[in-house]
């Protein structure tokens, strides 16, 4: 097998659904944006040399449909030759374009491959524009279609994962997103190009561009203040607005490259993937998913958990994210884990999250001077992802 | 020019200025809010525009926020703008209309209509909402001009739901001013009018709080209860379950002694002016701020036990100390209670012989002494004083038609043996051979008018049709116990029910098949309508619940199967027939109710609708041909060639939960967003208007060339539909927002409504649907739980959720 290097990872800010910056904003420019953005940003890599585009993406339809990769690439001013694909595995998607795209290196089928993510939830919801679960299977079966928020309570039900402990978690994530943000430690944002839609004078509309900076969910919070919040999708249960993750739109993006290619573009490595793994578990708990595919992940690698220096575990729900960091025995080690905020307070958009999961992942690895991350999530239907990663 | 009005200026934002302001914008019209700039700015708020404007500000939201609710649709809010007195005066000069609604100061008022008269555009009508203070006094020392267009428009609170509207003349005023606003009233805002004279709070404050003062002054001195009181001068006496004191708790007691001492003082020669007087523990109860609701204490107040229960208490007089309620009976009012018409309750209750019914006779005589003296000095008619104590009080019948109830001759006859006086003007009209108030003859109701000492006939508008009346006038060609078919003219006849609730049983459902059969022989056109009295009243409330009832502990389940297929073939017949048929809801519309109306052709409702189909709520669901047609009503309100290719879902989820969560509207307006109203369909703010317009909605379908609707397949949601609805109520059942027998409905209803075992988009027939209507409906009617909701329903009044 060739080595697969990561010689770049990078992602937008994440803003909220239908209320965020990027409400007017759709889908393939983020996306068009990221993949042009981490071309431009790598020093002797030029778009023709790309070959292939993989594109995370949880709905992909209406505005994210047509096959958003392939049209992405083509509006990011890449040539006719760079071909490109949309990924479906819901939340984990943006991981599995990444380790797709590294597969293909690792081949030899490729030497310079993008995995990247996308998901605007404000132009597609959750769910998609017309979801049709089978009439029958529904019947007999209707936890294959369990909404998220009702597994996040049946997690929180079963594994007495307490409101306390969920709303500390949550506060917790939000106020090292605010000291994060506060002291420029997201250095894998890019500031990106939105548009809005404003009524002139004359009483037509012009389209405004402005620049994004930050993620915009993120909020000061205390444990108290979240305490007063009501749950959301059980009568009598522990799940609020605030102690799940943000509906959100974003976009991010990771250029993967052959060891020769980077060795012949004067390319410098930053980390490559060590190994993946998806695992299926009950759809009613699937944010129990992460802890399964963590175990598998390490063991495919042959390493223990205690060598990784950085995990970016998606925070779907506090009450999924708080079990499974216990049931791995990381709750002494909550300084590697989503130590700049996770989705409550950055976001969760769908199909884009593990892609932008790799390069906070990765920036963080930098920071803390790291060698090893993880990045997991929980996935709807009942699954968990997890990939290793290695800085080089 | 022609006088239209564009927008209105309403001055002052209190409970009554914002619920006149919601009213016009739930008529559609435009209104400017204006009230003062709040004293006790701030140096740096004197230039914030949203500081200056906090007063009315306040003001606005309140009358969006009030319970029960003051606008019909939120949405009617937009046509509100609000400003402040100092900044936007000069926008008065936009206006139409300007209806004052400040501060009862005589002062304050003449310095704002001076103000007024200084930017009004020429022309504009300006009216006061006073009502207390004499329009004379207000526009004294005004320009000729502007007395010509100024005059009394005094709306009653809450303004949506009061039907009455007491227009008061000014000396000056130009009679098509009057006119004008009277038919504005009518017409636009659907207001009964009252024609007032200026004389200190008009007619229905004049007679209502002299009723109240006479009865609490009584009360004392024949040592009765509060409780007592209540009982007698309720239902029985066809009035509101409110009574006396739960009235004034609700308006305010501060309100009701206001009232009290402006009457008796302006009043001096009031023969009863002493009954103004309030008894001693009620002006205690002033001091101590016991105003009613809006201190939460008052007559009566609400405690809870330690364990949160729930305790009505009611003062007690003497030592005014809140004690527990014990609800009081007489035996008049047990004799009322087994007593089919109002008639026949009042007579009950006025000619028993206990302590509870001579003590109504007592105040019934007085408020017939009262009233009758009043005549001309506050109205020229008995009808105006009968019609402001209906609409302003909610009674059923004003005095004189109580009177007319008990005998006039007998009553006076009591009233001269008891030592009462007899007022002069009743003497002369029963010496003339006179003997009632009222009389029908041809179908046109006459009133006796004192002043020509002769019968004149109750002043009606030109498109109100009586379905009283036409019965009054032998016009009734078909009928039994439960409904009637009345010819209303221009051959169109109306159905009308007249059941309790004007609920649905066998019997309409016959009728309606025979209407049918009448009208395609002798007529033009059919109105399903009825004139049941009430606020809000009800269309039908569905079907007859006890009925079913039995049906279901029988175990009759092809019995319910035959009546299911009989009610819908009449709603079928009905879409179908050669003739248009037109519903005229007002009120409660619900179930079988709402079902006849969305199989008629038009829907011409009154603007107070309740309307939904809220079966699920005991166990069953719309089964004549209500599931299917909301599913219609729906889909046909697309353009056909959209309607082929459009995402059903977006369509079948709204339609689903409809019925499914039982929703009704609040209003008309309401009922149209969530789809029971259509495009064609109509509303009509007055609800006396109602069957007119019915009428000539149908003339006017006929004059259009009407033909029937074809019959044709319908494109349904099919097994999709069910597999979004099975995933959905899962989700719900697990957040425990519903119950298992809920969700096994809703899932029924689902298959029902989307066409039963078909692929999404196909057609199907509507007897398809029709079929699996009446097979849900046995199948519900054969569950334990099903009939757990009935019987508890028809226990309670109130749905179980089992």
């Amino acid at each position: 097998m060739k080595e697969a290097y990561i010689v770049q990872s990078i992602r937008t800010p994440g803003c909220k659904q239908n209320k965020g910056l990027y409400k007017e904003t759709r889908p393939e420019e983020l996306l068009s944006f990221i993949l042009k953005t981490a071309v431009d940003k790598t020093e002797g890599l030029k778009a023709e040399d790309i070959e292939d585009v993989m594109v995370g993406c949880a709905f992909p339809e209406g505005e994210q449909g047509l096959n958003i990769g392939r049209i992405a690439v083509k509006m990011a001013g890449f040539p006719d030759s760079v071909s490109g694909a949309t990924v479906n595995r819901f939340c984990s998607s943006g991981l599995e374009a990444i380790t797709l795209a590294s597969a293909r290196i690792q081949m030899g089928w490729s030497d310079v491959t993008i995995g990247a993510g996308v998901e605007s939830m404000t132009f597609v919801p959750m769910g998609g524009n017309a979801p049709r679960p089978h009439p029958e299977y529904s019947a007999s079966n209707p936890e294959m279609y369990i909404s998220m928020g009702i597994t996040a309570e049946n997690v929180a039900n079963r594994y007495n994962v307490s409101r306390e402990d969920q709303d500390k978690f949550a506060a917790a994530s939000q106020n090292k997103a605010v000291n994060a943000r506060d002291n420029g430690l997201f250095t894998e944002i890019v500031p990106t190009p939105a548009y809005k839609f404003e009524k002139q004078e004359d009483g037509t509309y012009k389209k405004i561009e402005f620049i994004v900076e930050n993620d915009d969910g993120i909020r000061s919070s205390t444990a108290e203040g979240l305490a007063k919040l009501r749950p959301v999708f059980a009568g009598g249960g522990s799940v609020t607005a605030a102690n799940s993750s943000q509906t959100t739109d974003g976009a991010a993006a990771t250029i993967i490259v052959s060891k020769e290619k980077c060795d012949e573009l004067g390319l410098k490595p930053i980390a490559k993937l060590v190994s993946y793994s998806t695992i299926g578990c009950k759809s009613d708990e699937m944010g129990v998913g992460p802890r399964y595919a963590i175990p598998k992940v390490l063991k495919q690698a042959g390493m223990t958990i205690d060598q990784i220096d950085i995990f970016e575990i998606n925070e779907a729900f506090a009450s999924q994210a708080i079990y499974c960091i216990k049931e791995l025995g990381l709750e002494d080690s909550m300084d590697k884990i989503n130590i700049h905020g996770g989705a409550i307070a950055l976001g969760h958009p769908l199909g884009c999250t593990g892609a932008k999961l790799t390069a906070t992942c990765l920036a963080n690895l930098k920071e803390v001077k790291g060698k090893y991350g993880i990045v997991s999530m929980c996935i709807g239907g009942g699954m968990g992802a997890a990939a290793i990663f290695k800085m080089v | 020019m022609k006088r239209k009005i564009r927008k209105v200026a309403i001055i002052g934002s209190g409970i009554m200025g914002g619920g006149i302001a919601a009213l016009l914008a739930g008529a559609g019209i435009k209104v400017l809010l204006l009230d003062i700039v709040p004293f006790d700015l701030k140096d740096e708020e004197k230039n914030d525009p949203i500081a200056r404007n906090r007063i009315v500000k306040a003001g606005f939201d309140a009358a969006l926020n009030s319970k029960p609710d003051l606008f019909m649709s939120k949405k009617d809010a937009s046509l509100i703008e609000i400003g402040n007195l100092d900044d936007d005066f000069e926008k008065l000069k936009e206006c139409d209309w300007i209806c004052e609604v400040v501060v009862e100061n005589l002062k304050i008022k003449q310095k704002l209509f001076k103000r007024i008269e200084k930017v009004r555009k020429p022309d504009c009508i300006v009216t006061s909402n006073t009502s207390g203070i004499p329009l004379k006094a207000i526009c004294e020392g005004f320009s000729k001009e502007f007395k010509q267009h100024f005059m009394g428009t005094h709306f009653f609170n809450p303004v949506r739901y009061m039907h009455l509207l007491e227009l008061i003349p000014g000396a000056e005023t130009l009679p098509k001013v009057l006119d004008f606003i009277a038919k504005f009233g009518e017409k636009n805002l659907g207001k009964g009018i009252v024609w007032a004279k200026d004389t200190p709070n008009f007619v229905g404050n004049r007679i209502g709080i002299q009723g109240i003062g006479i009865i609490m002054q009584a009360m004392i001195k024949e040592g009765m209860t509060i409780p007592e009181i209540d009982s007698i001068f309720g239902p029985a006496l066809g009035r509101p379950k409110t009574a006396i004191f739960k009235t004034v708790d609700l308006v305010g007691l501060d309100t009701v002694d206001h009232v009290c001492k402006n009457s008796y003082e302006l009043c001096p020669d009031d023969e009863q002016r002493n009954s103004l007087i309030m008894p001693e523990f009620a002006s205690k109860m002033v001091e101590k701020k016991l105003f009613g609701n809006k201190t939460k204490a008052g007559f009566y107040k609400t405690d809870f036990t330690p364990d949160g229960k729930r305790v009505k208490k009611v003062i007690n007089s003497k030592t005014l100390e809140y004690e527990d309620l014990v609800r009081p009976t007489f035996p008049c009012l047990d004799e009322a209670k087994k007593k089919d018409t109002l008639a026949g309750k009042i007579e009950s209750v006025l000619k028993g012989d206990d302590k509870g019914a001579i003590f109504a006779w007592k105040m019934a005589a007085n408020s017939f002494q009262y009233a009758a003296s009043r005549i001309p000095e506050i109205a020229d008619t008995i009808v105006e004083i009968d019609n402001s104590m209906k609409w302003g009080y909610n009674f059923e019948m004003g005095p004189f038609e109580v009177w007319d109830t008990y005998g006039i001759k007998e009553a006076v006859e009591r009233m001269e043996k008891e030592d009462l006086k007899v007022p002069a003007n009743v003497k002369t009209m029963l010496e003339k051979g006179n003997t009632c108030f009222y009389k029908l003859e041809n179908g046109i109701k006459f009133f006796y008018d004192f002043a020509s000492s002769s019968y004149k006939e109750v002043p009606v508008a030109k498109s109100m049709v009586s379905i009283a009346a036409a019965k009054g006038n032998n016009k009734t060609v078909m009928g039994n116990k439960s409904a009637s078919l009345v010819d209303i003219g221009n051959g169109v006849f109306c159905v009308e029910f007249h059941t309790k609730m004007n609920a649905i049983n066998a019997e309409i459902v016959d009728s309606m098949a025979g209407a049918l059969e009448y009208v395609d022989k002798n007529g033009v056109g059919l109105v399903i309508g009825n004139e049941a009295g009430g606020m809000p009243g009800a269309f039908s409330a569905g079907a007859d619940l006890g009925f079913i009832s039995k049906l279901c502990h029988d175990k009759k389940y092809s019995e319910i199967n035959a009546f299911l297929k009989k009610a819908q073939d009449g709603i079928q017949a009905s879409k179908y027939a050669p003739f248009p048929v037109v519903a005229a809801p007002y009120g409660m519309t619900l179930g079988g109710g709402c079902e006849t109306c969305l199989g008629a052709d038009r829907i011409v409702a009154h603007s107070e609708l309740f309307m939904g189909l809220v079966e699920i709520g005991v166990g069953l669901l719309p089964a004549g041909g209500g599931t299917m047609n909301m599913w219609k009503k729906f889909i046909s309100a697309l353009p056909a060639g959209v309607a082929k290719d459009t995402d059903l879902a977006k369509l079948f989820i709204p339609a689903f939960m409809n019925i499914a969560m039982a929703q009704f509207s609040m209003s008309a307006a309401k009922a149209k967003s969530l789809g029971f109203l259509g495009a064609t369909d109509r509303i009509v703010f007055n609800r006396d208007n109602l069957v007119g317009e019915a009428k000539k909605e149908v003339l006017k379908m006929v004059d259009d060339a009407y033909a029937p609707p074809a019959k044709q397949p319908l494109r349904v949601m099919g097994n999709g539909g069910q597999g979004m609805v099975n995933a959905e109520l899962f989700n719900f059942l697990q957040g425990k927002f519903m119950s298992e027998h809920d969700s096994f409905l809703a899932k029924r209803i689902a298959f029902v409504m989307s066409g039963g075992d078909v692929k999404s988009g196909s057609y199907v027939d509507e007897e398809t649907i029709l079929k699996l209507e009446r097979d849900a409906f046995v199948d519900f009617a054969k569950e334990e739980k099903t009939v757990a909701r009935i019987d508890h329903m028809l226990k309670t009044s109130k749905p179980l959720r089992n």
